[in-house]
């Protein structure tokens, strides 16, 4: 069997549309519980927890997922801790706006490379070692913000900084060899939605940081380098923590993953092809862009903006932009909800209807965002656009299991790294630009949202259709085994390895949506949240 | 006549602009002298260096009355070359949205000279281009006049604030300091836990 079960990127967590989206245990007899196991909570054969107890910190289950998702929360505040202090440090470096929509490019450009070479790194070390050093080695970045004095040299340092983004990667391996395959979706959902509020929570926490040693006594130009050590020493002390407390498998024996991994991969090149040669893939990259991307702009640009366009106190812009990102709390496992909400009546078109709308909905706030001159009204639009931007992400992910069953993993990571290139692009074109003021790149962004969104109308999968056309009535092409099973060559199919996809295949006929004869649940895999 | 209606719809628009509360300050007539010490094309040090100004009711212009001053203040501004792709320097006509004056050097009740009066830089100053301008208020707090030290373009005698670079020795010691922790802590780790696991099997 070529296929690792509970490979990263493999699960299928609410294919069926039967199982309760949250689900918080596995249920299905399918699942074999190892009763010889001394664990804090019930595992599988693998010792894989079946069980998330969310307010546990067992060894090494739910402490994994903690020291996980806390290290990820960690990489954004280090990534975004620059931006609400901009107002300060644009007149200590005499920065231009080209200078600072640049740097807001390059903090997000980095870990384009990053998150796609992470995935090696992990096979490689394990995922505590790729945590580990991808965050003890982006804290001397962080440091080095003390000796920058000019555009070049902040531009540099928030590029270097950028790349510990990848530690998202990191996590979601790392839950994949923790947690069975049946929940693994939604603790991924959880940890990459959490994870992603630390991009609201640096907001709030660099201005406090900021006023608290300028009572010290500190001049304002010293006093925001000085703030930086603060995000600097959370790199450090999650790294110790992740090397002293953190394990690779539930087991702790970092050598026999290294040895179970060789033996069960699939050819990269052929899962690469298979990615690469779907034009879904590509809608999802460029989709992808457009709501986690745009999420990713606004948080290096929204406080300046509340700053500068209604004359708020520095911290008080904090709190406000620290409310778009903090929503991922909840509006990311909402989009992930409705996705499959809509999928038990309408199927695979009702997924790509809840994503258009979601995402639509987000972009018709930002346009509305940068058009007004109120302050309660510009509060109100980024909270509605905050929900629909993330909701939207949610609900991308509740669609990628489907493009491909072989090449999940491959399709996932590039959906991801399409993110960050999504915003590097729009703070290029909007946010950079003398040309532009803030308030008209927010609305031409909004705009460029809308438009970006049209194509899932393209998104058609001949078994279940797409928005505007019905499935295939061809009794052969109709077919979810048609589908799934047309990635692999007829020697493959000899060898057997094409199993695991016509499992999938059958179990994922749910998507048609309506009254469907319901289907045994498999022991298969969940969505890895992005 | 065609300059009576111009003059007059002009008056009736600046006083639709006053009686809104929004001061703009193109209407502002130049009756203040401002004199600094700091002269053209001089880099000043922001926390070592200050400024001496002299400021009052120019006298060499008749029918000045100024009975409604009441509040003078004098402020340090950014001239046109410290504004290019900086939006929120913008200079905007109206007083309320106008982001060109942003420090405030003196400010005290009306007197019509006030000669002499030092205002050390202080440390928080951007480095930029600046010249020095002052408003005197009435008793709404609104501005009724001005004077600057440079002229209408904003291009003659504008002189240069060197801003601190809020870098310290100690705070970089620090930075090398707390990085090399990180590099030998997970090198250490790494090492120790490679030889144990050797020494294992």
């Amino acid at each position: 069997m070529p296929e690792i079960e509970g490979s990263p990127g493999s699960s299928m967590h609410g294919v069926t549309g039967r199982e309760s989206v949250m689900a918080f245990s596995v249920a299905s007899p399918m699942v074999h519980t190892d009763r010889t196991a001394k664990f804090a909570l019930p595992v599988d054969s693998e010792h894989k927890a079946t069980v998330f107890k969310l307010f546990s910190f067992a060894n090494p289950h739910m402490r994994t997922f903690h020291l996980s998702w806390i290290s990820f929360f960690t990489t954004f505040i280090s990534t975004f801790a620059a931006a609400p202090l901009v107002p300060i440090i644009r007149d200590n470096l005499n920065l231009t706006k080209s200078d600072i929509g640049n740097a807001g490019v390059a903090s997000v450009s980095g870990s384009i490379f990053s998150r796609l070479v992470m995935g090696a790194v992990c096979d490689l070390l394990g995922p505590r070692y790729g945590c580990a050093f991808l965050i003890m080695l982006s804290a001397p970045t962080v440091f080095c913000m003390s000796f920058v004095s000019d555009a070049s040299g902040y531009i540099a340092v928030r590029f270097m900084i950028g790349f510990s983004l990848a530690t998202f990667v990191s996590c979601q391996y790392w839950m994949s060899t923790m947690f069975n395959s049946k929940i693994i979706g939604l603790v991924n959902g959880t940890a990459a939605g959490w994870g992603n509020m630390g991009g609201g929570a640096t907001q709030l926490l660099m201005p406090v940081l900021f006023e608290i040693i300028k009572k010290a006594g500190a001049t304002p130009f010293t006093a925001w380098r000085i703030a930086f050590f603060i995000p600097g020493w959370f790199n450090v002390i999650m790294g110790i923590l992740v090397l002293t407390l953190g394990q690779d498998l539930p087991d702790g024996n970092l050598g026999t993953l290294q040895k179970k991994g060789d033996v069960a991969k699939d050819k990269f090149s052929k899962v690469l092809w298979y990615a690469v040669t779907n034009y879904r893939t590509w809608i999802f990259v460029l989709l992808y862009g457009y709501s986690m991307g745009v999420e990713l702009t606004i948080d290096n640009v929204i406080a300046e903006y509340f700053y500068d366009r209604f004359d708020l106190k520095l911290h008080l812009a904090g709190i406000i932009a620290a409310c778009f990102g903090m929503a991922n709390l909840l509006a990311r496992p909402f989009g992930g909800f409705t996705s499959d909400y809509m999928a038990k009546r309408f199927g695979m078109r009702g997924r790509l209807w809840n994503l258009w709308l979601l995402q639509t909905a987000g972009g018709l706030f930002c346009l509305c965002l940068g058009l007004v001159d109120s302050l309660t009204l510009a509060i109100t639009f980024m909270m509605l656009f905050s929900v629909g931007a993330q909701a939207a992400c949610g609900a991308t992910f509740g669609i990628i299991p489907f493009i491909s069953r072989r090449s999940l993993g491959i399709i996932s990571g590039m959906t991801g790294a399409g993110g960050n290139f999504g915003s590097g692009l729009t703070q290029l074109i909007f946010f950079a630009n003398a040309s532009f003021s803030t308030e008209k790149g927010l609305t031409y962004m909004g705009i460029m949202i809308m438009i970006v969104t049209i194509p899932v109308s393209f998104v058609h999968f001949p078994q279940w259709g797409s928005m505007f056309f019905p499935p295939s009535q061809d009794i052969v092409k109709g077919s979810e085994e048609h589908y799934y099973v047309s990635e692999w060559t007829d020697e493959e199919k000899q060898k057997g390895m094409h199993q695991a996809s016509l499992k999938f295949a059958e179990n994922s006929r749910s998507e048609r949506g309506g009254k469907v004869a319901s289907a045994p649940t498999p022991p298969q895999n969940t969505p890895n949240r992005v | 006549m065609k300059s009576f209606v111009l003059k007059i719809s002009l008056i009736l628009f600046f006083l639709s602009k006053t009686t809104k509360g929004d001061v703009l300050f193109s209407s502002l007539p130049r009756s203040l002298f401002v004199v600094a010490s700091a002269m053209e094309g001089q880099v000043l040090k922001a926390g070592e260096d200050d400024i001496t100004v002299t400021f009052g009711l120019n006298q060499t212009l008749t029918n000045q009355t100024d009975g409604s001053y009441k509040k003078a203040k004098v402020k340090l501004c950014y001239a046109p070359v410290s504004q290019v792709d900086r939006k929120w320097r913008k200079t905007n006509d109206n007083l309320k949205k106008d982001k060109t004056c942003q420090f405030t050097i003196y400010n005290k009740p009306y007197e019509r000279n006030v000669k002499g009066f030092k205002w050390n830089i202080e440390k928080d100053l951007p480095t930029a281009t600046y010249f020095v301008r002052s408003y005197v208020y009435n008793d709404a707090d609104e501005e009724i006049a001005y004077g600057q030290t440079t002229n209408g373009k904003k291009s003659d005698n504008l002189f240069k604030i060197q801003g601190i670079s809020g870098r310290h020795v100690s705070i970089d010691i620090a930075s090398v300091c707390f990085s090399v922790f990180a590099l030998l802590s997970l090198f250490g780790f790494f090492f120790i836990e490679k030889r144990q696991s050797k020494v294992k099997s």
